[in-house]
């Protein structure tokens, strides 16, 4: 089971990958801001599939419910940034 | 300054959030020493509550809540929190934050007494650093409407 769960965030790794060109190299600032959300879940379930593969889920369900949050307030400051600049 | 929003899902959203942020912050500096977190990341989620706040509720309301005087007056508690413990340990003959001496003014073993003297000190770093980082938020946040960048820029 647990190498089912290592290639699962392996595969997710590749993810984050195809979300970073998206971040970098992204047309227009939406294009960035939901590469880097989609970066901040999948570093979520990352984390989780950690906990599952070291068995310590317990701990790492407190870093990524914190991951989750921080991740929530960067959304919501970048669209009040884009909110106020008028740029879209 | 930032204006309040007028979108009503990210006000309400934000009212939701803020207590859960909160009480789940308080529950990262108590189980600093079981797991992940501690006084460090405990002050940041609870600083991250105000910036939501502020992005959201505007500048105003925030400052009713937590004004740049009530964040240095936390953070000096905070920082005398975490000094006095350590003084105290001092006093009673141990080394700096040799929390084991703590045990003859507390009544407990010195096991128990090391695991309150850690909560003690994770209590003054978390607001030490929430108040700082509440002062480096609306700091940065205000640039440009204070009255030294006034001065500096004629």
């Amino acid at each position: 089971m647990t190498q089912f769960f290592l290639i699962l965030g392996v595969g997710m790794c590749v993810l984050v990958l195809l979300c970073l060109y998206r971040a970098t190299y992204g047309p227009t600032i939406l294009n960035r801001a939901a590469g880097i959300s989609a970066i901040g879940t999948k570093t979520l379930i990352i984390l989780l599939l950690m906990g599952v593969i070291y068995d310590r889920i317990d701990m790492f369900i407190d870093i990524s419910m914190v991951y989750a949050l921080l991740n929530f307030i960067g959304t919501v400051v970048l669209a009040k940034y884009l909110e106020r600049t008028g740029e879209a | 300054m930032i204006r309040e929003s007028d979108d009503v899902i990210v006000k309400t959203l934000a009212r939701l959030l803020v207590p859960f942020i909160v009480v789940y912050a308080l529950y990262v500096v108590m189980h600093g020493h079981y797991s992940p977190g501690g006084g460090f990341q405990g002050g940041v989620i609870l600083a991250a509550s105000f910036v939501l706040l502020c992005i959201t509720h505007g500048l105003g309301k925030t400052r009713k809540r937590m004004s740049e005087k009530l964040a240095e007056v936390i953070g000096s508690i905070g920082v005398f929190i975490y000094g006095g413990i350590g003084a105290l340990c001092l006093i009673l003959g141990g080394n700096y934050l040799d929390y084991s001496k703590l045990s003859k003014i507390l009544h407990v073993t010195p096991a128990e007494a090391r695991s309150l003297g850690i909560l003690g000190v994770e209590i003054g770093v978390a607001l030490a650093v929430m108040a700082v980082m509440c002062v480096v938020f609306f700091a940065i946040y205000t640039v440009g409407e204070s009255p030294e960048d006034d001065r500096s820029v004629k």
